[in-house]
């Protein structure tokens, strides 16, 4: 009876959802990471699809161009794609076991996810002082204010929340109280971070 | 975790996938001041994007070196946002005075 029980628990185990595997094949921490990526990406794809409807429903639409300093805001999305190149870097050096290394990285992409902030900081000071508010603007209708505010300001605190993880992972990293999939859970979120600003950039810019 | 471990990107690599994106956003920029219908450069302006996503997510976060249901699952903000949209979009076709007039 005994050895029926110890079969039928080795059978569950081995089995693809019997908890003794990863059917996803990564470590926890990593998957919860993918699945909190998955939600916060539905926040921003809400965000993106109300802005197209209430471009659409808008009499007229502002020309970006004239209201937007277009040097800045392409600077500001080379500064976020280099910071995803050696934040990816960084995940690589980690790996590798080279924390010296990893940290120099990590070191890297604060810097350039601080002069995004900054860039953005100078940006909001600059539309306010031109009387931009969440609910009205001096280029027409009030959507396009508040659809700015709104989602640039929520892709800017994410920002903010991505240089503050890394700064802890750095941080830790320097104690020697780092592991592989600290830094890579990191860099997956500093990633779609850009991944964000990629959509905003083409539809909220340029479109 | 032993298989995550078995693919170590090299450096290079990651050197040129900044190269590209960077290509992709000058193309995208291009493309933001291009004088074409606004339709064709919406379309446009998605290609680009979703090429540059799926890059950043097969090679900065290693995607395509993860198993298949990992990556299927991330697939499923897209189609829940292209349902969003294809729901709520045509709303604004035409003459959108119902919608206006609820405000």
């Amino acid at each position: 009876m005994e050895s029926s029980l110890a079969a039928e628990q080795q059978r569950i185990l081995a089995s693809d959802w019997g908890g003794g595997k990863s059917p996803f094949g990564t470590s926890w921490s990593k998957f919860m990471m993918w699945i909190f990526i998955i939600s916060d990406a539905l926040t921003f794809a809400g965000f993106l699809i109300t802005y197209g409807f209430m471009r659409s429903i808008s009499p007229e639409w502002p020309k970006q161009t004239e209201v937007f300093n277009m040097v800045l805001i392409t600077f500001m999305t080379f500064m976020l794609i280099s910071s995803s190149a050696t934040m990816a870097m960084a995940v690589g050096a980690a790996r590798a076991r080279n924390p010296k290394l990893a940290v120099r990285f990590l070191a890297l992409t604060i810097v350039g996810g601080f002069i995004f902030l900054g860039c953005q900081a100078f940006e909001w000071t600059h539309l306010i002082e031109e009387g931009a508010r969440l609910t009205t603007n001096p280029w027409g209708v009030p959507q396009f204010a508040a659809s700015f505010f709104v989602i640039t300001g929520f892709h800017g605190f994410h920002v903010f929340s991505g240089v503050t993880i890394l700064v802890v992972v750095a941080i830790r990293a320097l104690m020697g109280k780092y592991s592989g999939d600290q830094v890579e859970n990191a860099g997956l979120y500093w990633h779609f971070v850009d991944v964000v600003w990629v959509f905003v950039f083409a539809f909220f810019y340029l479109l | 975790m032993a298989e995550q471990h078995e693919h170590s990107i090299t450096y290079k690599t990651y050197l040129l996938t900044w190269f590209w994106l960077l290509v992709l956003t000058s193309l995208a920029l291009g493309l933001g001041y291009a004088p074409i219908a606004e339709r064709l450069k919406a379309l446009l302006l998605v290609c680009t994007t979703l090429a540059k996503i799926l890059v950043i997510a097969a090679i900065f976060m290693h995607l395509r070196y993860e198993r298949i249901n990992l990556i299927l699952i991330t697939l499923a903000p897209l189609i829940l946002a292209v349902i969003l949209f294809s729901f709520t979009f045509p709303e604004t076709f035409g003459n959108p005075t119902h919608v206006i007039a609820v405000r």
